[in-house]
C-alpha cells in the first residue's frame, strides 16, 4: 500500500465535455485541444496525443518555483505520426524530418520540459497496461522525490491501417501528486485477475473520484496477469 | 537507498548473438557493420549493425517478429540467472521491466509497406506493434510473475527502465527485477535519421575529427537487478551504485549546447553513488558520432569531471541500438570491470582534440572499479548510471 496525495487533476476528451460525460456516454462534436502550453513553431507537426498531453498537463496548477518530476504515459504513443512516416517511405516520398523528430513516445515529455523550462527527470511509460504502470511509477517517484510529480496519461485514435482497437475519441488526464498535500489516497496492489479496463472510462472515473467528496476506488488495470492495481481515494 | 546488484547479464547485437561473442568482438574492436542491403535496399548509402543471425527457435508464444527475435537472443542466455533469482525470492517478487524506442514498429512497417526484403508478415496483429508486445511471453519464460512495466524514452529508455527497477526494489514492490531492452532495425528510424542528416554514410566515428553521424544498429541487453543481500553476494557481477536523470529543457532533438541535462544526470548519479568525480575510472559515453551530440557530451563531461577522465564510445563497435543503447554499454562496462580493461573507440580518423576529452582508442588495461555510463536521447532525456565493482 502506497500513501500519496493528489493536489490537482484535469481531463480533456475530444468527444466529451467533462469526465461525467465520458462515464455517461454523452458525446459532443469533435473538439480539438487548445494546448496553449505550446506556442509558435513548437505547435507545428504536433500530433493529437501530444496536444492532449499539453492540454491536460498545462491545465494543472503548478508552482513555477517547484517544477515537478514528470511521468507521461501512453499505450499507443505517436501512432498517427508513425502511420505518416511509413506512408512517406512506402510512397517514395521524402520522409518528414519534422515528423520523425516528433515520433518517439517521449515527444510530449520533451516538449513539456522545453515549454516549461523544467530540467527535472522525466519518463514515459507505455504498453497495454500504461495506466496502471504509470500510476505505480508516479507513486513510487513521489516517495523518492523532494518535489511534486506530474502524471499525464493520453492516447489518440489508432489509424485504421493498423487494424487496432477502434476508439473514436482522443482523451487525456493529468494528475499532480504529492507526499503530504492534497486529497489523500492509497495505491494498492491486489492479487487478482480482473476484466480489462477501458482507458477513457478509467481516466474519467479517476477525475470524478478526485473531484467529488465521497470515498471512491478506481480499478487501474493489471500490473501482471495476476496483480491488479487500484486507487482508493479517501472521503474529503 | 537500497543497494542493487546485477546478478545476471546478457547481450546480443551486430558483434554476435551471445554475450561471449559480443564481448570478444567488442574488446577486439572488430568491424561488425554491414552494408544496408543486409536489411533493406535504400536510396542512400549507410552502414547498419545487423544481428549476424536471428534466432528463429523462439520457444515462447509471442509472434515471430524481428523485435522478439532480437530480444530472445539475450533472453535465452539469461535463463539460469533468472532461475536462481526466482528461486531466491519467489516468482511473484520478481518484476519485469522492458525498454524500447521502436517496439514492434518493424512488424507494422512490413504489414503496411512491404518490400522485397521486408515482406508482409503472414499474420499481423496490432498487439505485435505495441512496445510491450513481447513482455508477457518473456516474463513468463523467465519465471517473473511480478509487475510488468514498459518504458519508452527514445535512446535513454533502458536506463529509465533501470531507474524504475531500482524504485520497485527500494519501495518493496519487488526484490528483483529483470530489466530488458531491445530495438530491432526498422525503416522508420533509418529514413528518419537520414532525413535529419544524422546518418553516417560510413562507420560512425564518435568524438573524431571525421565524425559525421550515427550508424544504426539493432540489439538487446538484459540484466537481473536484485536487492543486495548476503544471499545475492555470491552471484553479484557488479553493483549499480547510482542512477541520475534530468532533462535538457532546451530543444526536442538538439542537445543543450553545454549538455546541461547530461551534466545534471551525471552529477546526480555520482551523488547517489557517494562518489567524487575523480573516483570514476572511465566514462562510457553516449557518443553517437554526430557533431552536436558529441560536442555537447564532451563539454558536459569536462564540466563534471574537471579533468582528463578516460572516455570510450561503444557505439563505434555496436552501432546505435536506440532504446537498448544504455544497457548495451552497461553490459560492456560490466565486462570491463571483470577484465580490468577499457574498450577502445573504433576510429580511423584522429580524435577531435578541440573537444578536450581523453578518448580511449585502443584496448587499455586499467584499474576499473567505477564506470559512469551515459544514455541521452530525443526529448532532451538524459540518464547516467554508475556501475561499480562488487567489494570483495
Amino acid at each position: 500500500m502506497i500513501e500519496l496525495c493528489i493536489r490537482d487533476v484535469s481531463l480533456f476528451s475530444t468527444r466529451h465535455a467533462s469526465a461525467h460525460d465520458v462515464i455517461a456516454g454523452i458525446e459532443r462534436e469533435a473538439t480539438p485541444p487548445a494546448y496553449k502550453l505550446l506556442v509558435g513553431r513548437a505547435r507545428r507537426f504536433t500530433s493529437l496525443v501530444t496536444q492532449l498531453h499539453m492540454e491536460v498537463a498545462g491545465a494543472l496548477t503548478i508552482e513555477p518555483e517547484r517544477p515537478p518530476v514528470t511521468v507521461f504515459a501512453t499505450t499507443h504513443g505517436e501512432i498517427q505520426t508513425a502511420e505518416n512516416l511509413i506512408a512517406d517511405f512506402r510512397d517514395n516520398r521524402v520522409v518528414s524530418s519534422a515528423r520523425f523528430a516528433l515520433s518517439v513516445h517521449n515527444t510530449p515529455s520533451g516538449l513539456y520540459s522545453v515549454a516549461t523550462g523544467n530540467t527535472a527527470a522525466s519518463t514515459t511509460l507505455t504498453g497495454a497496461n500504461a495506466i496502471a504502470a504509470s500510476w505505480l511509477e508516479a507513486a513510487l517517484t513521489v516517495l523518492d522525490a523532494d518535489r511534486d510529480v506530474l502524471l499525464s496519461i493520453a492516447d489518440e485514435p489508432i489509424p485504421a491501417v493498423f487494424h487496432g482497437p477502434s476508439e473514436p475519441s482522443g482523451i487525456g488526464a493529468a494528475f499532480l501528486l504529492a507526499q503530504d498535500t492534497g486529497r489523500a489516497a492509497q495505491l494498492a496492489i491486489v492479487d487478482e485477475a480482473r476484466a480489462p479496463i477501458d482507458a477513457g472510462t478509467t481516466l474519467a472515473q479517476l477525475a470524478e473520484a478526485i473531484r467529488l467528496d465521497a470515498a471512491a476506488t478506481v480499478h487501474l488495470g493489471q500490473l501482471s496477469p495476476t496483480q491488479a492495481l487500484e486507487l482508493r481515494v479517501a472521503a474529503r | 537507498m537500497t543497494a542493487h546488484v546485477i546478478t545476471g547479464a546478457a547481450i546480443a547485437n551486430c558483434q554476435g548473438t551471445t554475450t561471449d561473442d559480443v564481448t570478444a568482438g567488442a574488446f577486439a574492436a572488430r568491424d561488425a557493420f554491414s552494408a544496408s542491403r543486409a536489411f533493406e535496399e535504400l536510396p542512400f548509402t549507410t552502414l547498419l549493425g545487423v544481428l549476424p543471425t536471428l534466432p528463429d527457435d523462439l520457444d515462447f508464444p509471442c509472434a515471430q517478429t524481428r523485435l522478439a527475435s532480437v530480444a530472445f537472443a539475450s533472453v535465452r542466455q539469461l535463463r539460469s540467472a533468472a532461475a536462481r533469482t526466482v528461486a531466491r525470492w519467489g516468482s511473484m517478487r520478481v518484476a519485469y521491466v522492458f525498454a524500447s524506442s521502436t517496439g514492434g514498429l518493424e512488424q507494422s512497417e512490413r504489414a503496411i509497406a512491404p518490400s522485397p526484403l521486408r515482406p508482409a508478415p503472414a499474420v499481423f496483429s496490432y498487439a505485435d506493434h505495441l512496445m510491450d508486445a513481447t513482455s508477457d511471453s518473456i516474463a513468463h519464460n523467465l519465471g517473473a510473475s511480478g509487475p510488468r512495466i514498459a518504458i519508452s524514452t527514445a535512446c535513454s529508455s533502458s536506463f529509465k527502465g533501470l531507474a524504475t527497477a531500482a524504485r520497485l526494489i527500494d519501495h518493496g514492490i519487488a526484490d528483483a527485477v529483470i530489466v530488458g531492452s531491445a530495438d530491432s532495425l526498422c525503416r522508420t528510424t533509418i529514413y528518419g535519421f537520414h532525413s535529419l542528416g544524422l546518418l553516417a554514410p560510413t562507420a560512425t566515428e564518435p568524438f573524431s575529427t571525421a565524425r559525421n553521424g550515427i550508424t544504426l544498429g539493432e540489439g538487446s541487453a538484459y540484466v537481473v537487478l536484485e536487492r543486495a543481500t548476503d544471499a545475492t553476494r555470491a552471484d553479484a557481477l557488479a553493483q549499480v551504485s547510482g542512477i541520475g536523470a534530468a532533462s535538457d529543457a532546451y530543444h526536442h532533438t538538439s542537445p543543450h549546447p553545454e549538455g546541461l541535462g547530461g551534466q545534471l544526470a551525471m552529477r546526480e548519479a555520482l551523488a547517489r553513488a557517494s562518489l567524487a568525480a575523480s573516483e570514476i575510472d572511465f566514462v562510457s559515453a553516449h557518443g553517437t558520432g554526430t557533431k552536436l551530440n558529441d560536442t555537447a557530451e564532451a563539454l558536459a563531461a569536462s564540466r563534471v569531471f574537471e579533468g582528463a577522465v578516460p572516455m570510450t564510445a561503444t557505439k563505434s563497435l555496436t552501432g546505435h541500438t536506440l532504446g537498448s543503447a544504455g544497457l548495451t554499454s552497461l553490459v560492456l562496462a560490466l565486462e570491463s570491470i571483470r577484465r580490468q580493461v577499457i574498450p577502445a573507440t573504433r576510429l580511423t580518423a584522429p580524435v577531435d582534440d578541440a573537444l578536450g576529452i581523453s578518448l580511449v582508442t585502443r584496448l587499455t588495461e586499467a584499474r576499473v572499479r567505477h564506470v559512469l555510463v551515459n544514455a541521452f536521447g530525443f526529448g532532451g532525456s538524459n540518464a547516467s548510471v554508475v556501475l561499480s565493482q562488487v567489494a570483495p
